[in-house]
């Protein structure tokens, strides 16, 4: 099954470059085992959510908005797309994903066609 | 011929209806498609063996069809997703299916069990899965028992199910490394049930029906793994508290507290199995936080050989649980060990620590324990104010009765007495 793996951090975390380049180390180290054994399909980091733009769709139109969909502290930073045989190997994965205290890997399920 | 045709089926239902669901499950990798396999079997069944008469392994019978049905089910699911589908099964003959009755039944009920408990499921939703799914509960006895709505359990357990199937939840007994986890939540779903059960002291409510089925899972589990002591502590603790039940209530249908209650009535053969599994727990020497709460139920148990209550002991294994699993429900029963070890004062300060920043305020134990050492002290008022504030916080008759009659109690005793403090 394929499964991605959705981070959410608050972004203040990572004002630091110091601790920017240790996380993004841990990331390169995960990638490369995943990529290793197969496991890898897609993985990505977002730029921050002042970056975002969100089209915003209303019954009467769409509008543009400054900012991220979700206004929340936590944000969407960063994702794992993998696969795995099934919710225990693809959580077992999630639990080595870098994230700082306060974040969480959202794990979810692809839709099969 | 009707009757002998529903009362087999009745039987292989009661019996079987969790090891036959597991198997499925296990065989279709999907909950909904095993508990429908199953209820069309049992519809088949209605109709063929009043025909021709309860089959010899009505199981098996059971088994065979739902197995059939189930490959039905799924082809027409893969059809339906356009997919190439597999080469249709024959119509099976009564011979096939006397036949396939001959095969053996795998137990998958431990798989079940742990996908049924698995944490990515709502902690709600897991232990109402497991009864429905291992012991056949009804959603309506369901309902009842969590104080929700039929409606509302069904879309809980299809929720569930659902989830199972489309995140990939494994049908498997997890490996060592989640070990811990998983079967930690295996019993906190069990010791819930229990709870449900429990705080009905009359029995008279409807959580007590689930008070049989966790005694039967708890031994079940036990049977299943046999090498876990916490799985054996945990079912020592509920034989344990279930077989003070008869002692529980008055004439008039009120809760007696445990250390007033009559020794003669409390299960001596539940008791009996709680000894036996505690022993084994003990030889495979990995002590945990179920078997000390079993132990502290054991200690209590005593008082029917010995006629006291050990509470040096008790404070102890108190001790020992607030390291192991620390919570408040330990802490205010550690304080009234402590209040019967060292003196009321004593426990009245070990419960005012427990409720530090109000934690246990809207808990009827809290309230209980202190108006029992408030009186004991002599402060009565405060003693009437805590059982007012308990009568607000209890939901079931049994216990209500009893508050009443402490409350009237203490006003009895306000006019013979003076209250210091």
């Amino acid at each position: 099954m394929k499964y991605m793996l959705l981070i959410y951090e608050a972004e203040g975390e990572y004002r630091e470059p110091s601790t920017m380049q240790a996380v993004v180390q841990a990331h390169m180290k995960l990638a490369a085992e995943l990529r290793e054994k197969g496991i890898l399909i897609s993985g990505d980091g977002l730029q921050t959510s002042e970056t975002a733009t969100t089209v915003k769709f209303a019954a009467d139109g769409q509008t543009l908005h400054d900012g991220p969909f979700p206004e929340t502290r936590e944000q969407l930073g960063g994702y794992y797309l993998i696969e795995a045989k099934d919710l225990d190997e693809a959580l077992a994965w999630a639990r080595r994903v870098p994230c700082s205290a306060g974040g969480g890997v959202e794990v979810r399920p692809l839709m099969v066609y | 011929m009707a009757d002998a045709a529903g009362q087999a089926l009745d039987a292989a239902v009661r019996e079987g209806s969790g090891r036959l669901v597991a198997a499925l499950a296990a065989r279709f990798r999907d909950l909904d498609v095993a508990e429908d396999a199953f209820a069309f079997a049992c519809a088949a069944a209605v109709v063929a063996w009043r025909r021709d008469g309860p089959p010899r392994d009505a199981a098996a019978w059971l088994y065979a069809t739902a197995r059939r049905r189930g490959f039905d089910l799924t082809r027409r699911a893969r059809v339906r997703d356009a997919y190439r589908p597999d080469d249709p099964d024959p119509e099976a003959t009564p011979e096939e299916i006397a036949m396939a009755a001959l095969e053996p039944i795998p137990d998958e009920r431990l798989r079940l069990i742990f996908t049924c408990c698995h944490p990515a499921l709502a902690v709600e939703a897991r232990i109402a899965l497991t009864l429905r799914t291992i012991c056949g509960l009804s959603v309506d006895r369901l309902a009842r028992a969590f104080l929700t709505t039929e409606l509302a359990m069904t879309q809980r357990l299809t929720r569930a199910r659902r989830k199972i199937a489309q995140a990939g939840i494994p049908f498997e007994v997890p490996g060592p490394r989640e070990w811990p986890e998983r079967l930690g939540a295996v019993l906190a779903a069990l010791e819930i049930a229990y709870a449900q059960a429990y705080e009905d002291a009359a029995g008279a409510g409807d959580a007590a029906g689930l008070a049989g089925e966790t005694l039967r899972l708890s031994r079940v589990l036990c049977d299943l793994l046999p090498d876990e002591p916490e799985v054996m502590g945990l079912a020592a603790s509920i034989r344990l508290a279930e077989a003070r039940r008869p002692a529980r209530i008055d004439g008039e249908g009120r809760m007696i507290p445990l250390d007033e209650q009559e020794v003669g009535r409390w299960d001596e053969a539940l008791i009996d199995e709680a000894v036996a599994l505690l022993a084994r727990a003990a030889q495979v020497g990995r002590s945990g936080p179920y078997q000390v709460m079993a132990a502290i139920h054991g200690a209590h148990a005593s008082r029917k050989e010995t006629g006291v209550t050990p509470w040096l002991t008790i404070l102890g294994l108190y001790d020992a649980l607030m390291v192991v699993r620390p919570s408040p429900v330990a802490e205010i029963n550690r304080a009234v060990a402590l209040a019967k070890v060292e003196g009321a004062e004593a426990g009245l300060r070990a419960l005012a620590a427990a409720n530090a920043e109000g934690r246990v305020e809207n808990f009827a134990p809290y309230h209980a324990a202190r108006a029992h050492l408030a009186e004991q002290a002599g402060g009565i008022e405060v003693a009437r104010g805590a059982l007012v504030r308990c009568l607000e916080l209890v939901a079931t008759p049994a216990e209500q009765g009893y508050l009443r009659g402490r409350i009237a109690r203490l006003g009895a005793s306000t006019s013979s007495r003076t209250a210091p403090r």
